[in-house]
């Protein structure tokens, strides 16, 4: 048996919606766009950071190229602190490869004993081209789950997939389909939905909720009706789309948490591209656990060209400057940097973020480690305007972390600052996981804060 | 620790003109410098026995001041002792520190030390901002730069303190006055509080009239021991104390809870070890001048309460009550300070010891503390990491 016993789906703060970006369509939708810091490993962070206890093996979902920068399922393993020890593996390549990880997950823990927590990780951050935005209703998240031989928020009852080669509406760059793609449609997706379909341990009058994540969707939609679903009753609102576009490979995943929340029974998943992953699940009770984080508005496409360009940190206040980074101070100093280890002085308690030979309190020299904490006051503040980040000054913020320690941060999600929304001596601030100023060969990633 | 008075006197001055000398190189101010030095002393420059020479940021010029060396090879004074210091913004003091302590041990009869820094090779932008962040920890305050790490202490000092825009902006105002008098300034320019808090932000809450600018320029003093001077040919300025602390690191106040950035403890602790020596034990009533390190104003605020000329939280109303213009109970910065003057890094500490050396034998000109007899000089260095105190005095 496996269960889902814990997920998070993390979002970035800013939203485009399809207003700002083609105004005459009339869409309603919104797309939730990655601020100059955040990329998929640090939307990976924040979807699983915390998320379960022992977990034995780290599967990672995205169709950002594995292996470009640090982007792969060992590197998350290790910002998680998961040890070396850990199962790490990598799917790509296809928008299904995060319910391909659910359904690995699913049999690993099934397979018995060795794996009984298995964390899966999907995050996608992909952009259309400029101009391009109505060809791919993007956006930009991530979905963690836990799977688990422990009984959870859901069982997983049935993990199925069904393999198809054939080669979608796949264009090498700057060359036009040589063929009708309507022939992938037809003979790619709904065979392999048919194969699905006619699988006994599917039986739709069971299914209280059901979805069909594809691009081709409403094509198949015919079949599952034939094959027993009542669609008109049970078919969930892709509301994931609508919200925050589509999630690339965290889609499927990201609405699936969202027909955990809203059903009490058996819910049905079908993904299809290069293949049918067919994911059954039965929820115990509705799920009622908060998910909205907060969200700003970009008002303008300027704004959105600008986050766009200035994402890859060309700015010009960065323009000259190329980014020390370096893989040894990273990897020696990543309890410090990551894993906001401190050191904590024996005989006073002062906390140390920063290593020291004695206690500048009381001269002390023995130190225990601790875990410091990612929230706190703001003891000091100001705006670098000589060093200025994409949109506006840089703000260096000076924490008092709860429970000891202090450490001084760039403030983060800081797009459109104003006098009002500017922090403050003695605000509230959490520390978030995001990337530094990088240069062409390596990402730095450390923590900034932003006020709660 | 034993802080013993040193019996040093200063000899010889020298300063050039402080500014955008795009005309002058290294060697240049080095020479314009030295010989103003040697010159007032009235000695050849064969009589020197040992150098120090303090340069901060060789690598914004052309890799000038990394040794000795350069103060060897424009005065072709080969074959002596010469040191480079560095310091941070105390090295200009630390090499009149250095000097000092080399003739009270015997190692030498005649020193010289000499600051020097060309830093108007590149564009501001392009030198120690670029510097830090290229070269600094990849992760630790990156992007911080000097105005943002005082900006820190002055948004605090505000929060506590009720420090108001217009009292730090009060201390570029009267620099800028002072300025004005000073024809080796970079900046002659008065300027109001208006225009103060109305020009561009630097750091939230200093402007870059706040802030002292990009400068180069040389100093440098001839020293000897206080049994050598000649009266008749000298015309001698005695250091009473000298203190130098490092009382916090480049890293450490903005990662240690326990640091209030109300003030600079390593100017606490330098004023100590200078006062100490100096015998000084009310300092508003036993100094009569004060050249302290504006390098931002709110610098200069602080300054007032850790060299113990107000008490915490006072310092306010010595700028409301304008006791440190000139004219004042105790004037500070007569010489328009680094906000008027100019920071080139390694000359600053050097040319303070220059301006209040003139003010005690008189030659103040229009800026002129009257009857001063005793007057010190101060610099903080990093992140208020480093500071260094002197006291010199008409008499030994």
């Amino acid at each position: 048996m496996s269960y889902i016993i814990n997920y998070r789906v993390a979002l970035p703060h800013y939203r485009i919606s399809d207003k700002v970006l083609h105004p005459r369509l009339g869409r309603k939708g919104q797309h939730a766009i990655c601020y100059t810091d955040e990329d998929i490993i640090t939307l990976a962070h924040q979807a699983a950071e915390n998320l379960g206890e022992s977990v034995d093996a780290v599967l990672f979902a995205t169709t950002t190229p594995i292996f470009k920068d640090r982007y792969h399922a060992s590197y998350l393993a290790d910002l998680l602190g998961l040890g070396e020890g850990i199962l790490a593996l990598d799917f790509g390549t296809t928008a299904r490869a995060g319910t391909d990880a659910l359904l690995m997950a699913d049999t690993l823990v099934k397979s018995g004993g060795t794996y009984n927590n298995v964390l899966v990780v999907a995050s996608d951050v992909y952009y259309p081209g400029i101009g391009k935005e109505t060809k791919a209703p993007f956006g930009h998240g991530a979905v963690a789950i836990i799977v688990s031989s422990n009984e959870g928020i859901a069982e997983i009852t049935q993990a199925k997939s069904y393999s198809s080669s054939l080669s979608e509406e796949f264009k090498y760059k700057g060359s036009d389909t040589q063929y009708d793609p309507r022939f992938t449609r037809t003979e790619g997706f709904k065979k392999n939905l048919g194969l699905v379909l006619k699988q006994e341990e599917i039986d739709p009058s069971t299914i209280d909720q059901v979805f069909l994540n594809s691009p081709y969707a409403k094509i198949g939609f015919g079949q599952l009706k034939k094959a027993g679903f009542d669609l008109e009753n049970k078919l969930a609102d892709d509301q994931v789309t609508v919200d925050v576009g589509h999630m690339g490979a965290a889609h499927g995943l990201s609405v699936l948490t969202q027909m955990m929340k809203g059903t009490e029974g058996t819910i049905a998943l079908f993904d299809y591209l290069n293949g049918t992953n067919y994911i059954e699940l039965k929820t115990k009770e509705i799920d009622t656990s908060a998910s909205a984080s907060k969200s700003e508005p970009i008002e303008s496409y300027q704004d959105y060209l600008q986050l766009r360009k200035q994402g890859k940190f060309t700015g010009k206040g960065y323009q000259n400057i190329d980014m020390f980074s370096s893989e040894m101070i990273s990897e020696r100093e990543k309890d410090t940097l990551i894993h906001l280890v401190g050191r904590k002085c024996e005989s006073c308690g002062t906390v140390y973020y920063l290593k020291a030979a004695r206690c500048n309190s009381c001269k002390g020299s023995d130190f225990k480690e601790v875990q410091l904490a990612k929230e706190g006051a703001v003891y000091s503040v100001t705006s670098e305007y000589y060093f200025p980040n994409s949109f506006g000054p840089t703000n260096m913020v000076v924490i008092d972390l709860d429970g000891g320690g202090r450490i001084t941060v760039q403030q983060t999600d800081d797009m459109f600052p104003t006098e009002d929304n500017k922090i403050q001596i003695g605000d509230r601030v959490g520390l978030v996981f995001r990337k530094m100023m990088e240069n062409d060969r390596k990402p730095n990633y450390f923590w900034k804060c932003k006020r709660k | 620790m034993m802080h013993k008075k040193k019996n040093i006197a200063i000899i010889g001055l020298g300063v050039t003109k402080f500014g955008e000398l795009f005309n002058q190189s290294y060697d240049d101010l080095v020479q314009d410098a030295a010989l103003q030095a040697t010159q007032d002393a009235g000695i050849g420059l064969d009589e020197i026995q040992a150098g120090w020479l303090s340069t901060a940021f060789p690598e914004i010029g052309v890799f000038k001041g990394r040794s000795g060396m350069d103060l060897v090879e424009p005065l072709n004074l080969y074959g002596i002792p010469v040191t480079r210091v560095s310091n941070f913004c105390a090295s200009g003091a630390d090499s009149i520190r250095n000097a000092a302590n080399a003739l009270a041990a015997g190692e030498c009869d005649v020193a010289m030390a000499l600051g020097v820094e060309k830093l108007r090779d590149r564009a501001p932008q392009d030198s120690i901002v670029k510097m830090m962040v290229e070269l600094s920890h990849p992760f630790y305050q990156k992007g911080f730069t000097a105005a943002g790490t005082f900006a820190i202490y002055a948004k605090r000092i505000m929060h506590e303190f009720g420090v108001t825009n217009e009292d730090i902006a009060g201390v570029s105002v009267k620099n800028h006055y002072h300025g004005t008098l000073n024809d080796k300034a970079h900046h002659r320019i008065a300027c109001s509080l208006e225009q103060v808090l109305k020009s561009p932000m630097v750091a939230d809450p200093l402007t870059v009239m706040d802030s002292c600018p990009t400068t180069d320029g040389a100093a440098c003093v001839i020293m000897v021991r206080g049994e050598d001077v000649d009266k008749a040919k000298h015309n001698p300025i005695y250091i009473d104390g000298v203190g130098l602390s490092v009382s916090t690191g480049w890293d450490l106040p903005f990662f240690d809870p326990k640091h209030d950035f109300l003030s600079f403890q390593a100017t606490k602790d330098a004023a100590k070890m200078a006062y100490g020596q100096a015998g000084i034990t009310k300092p508003l009533d036993e100094i009569d001048l004060v050249e302290v390190h504006d390098c931002f104003s709110i610098v200069e605020l602080l300054t007032y309460e850790d060299l113990g000329l107000c008490n915490a939280g006072e310092a306010k109303d010595m700028i409301r009550g304008k006791s440190t213009q000139l004219g004042g109970e105790i004037p500070v910065n007569v010489s328009g300070g680094l906000l008027s003057c100019g920071h080139p890094v390694g000359a600053t500490g050097v040319r303070m010891v220059v301006e209040v050396a003139n003010q005690l034998r008189g030659n103040g000109g229009d800026r002129q503390v009257g009857g001063a007899k005793r007057g010190i000089t101060h610099n903080i260095g990093g992140p208020g990491a480093i500071a260094s105190v002197i006291v010199l005095n008409k008499e030994n």
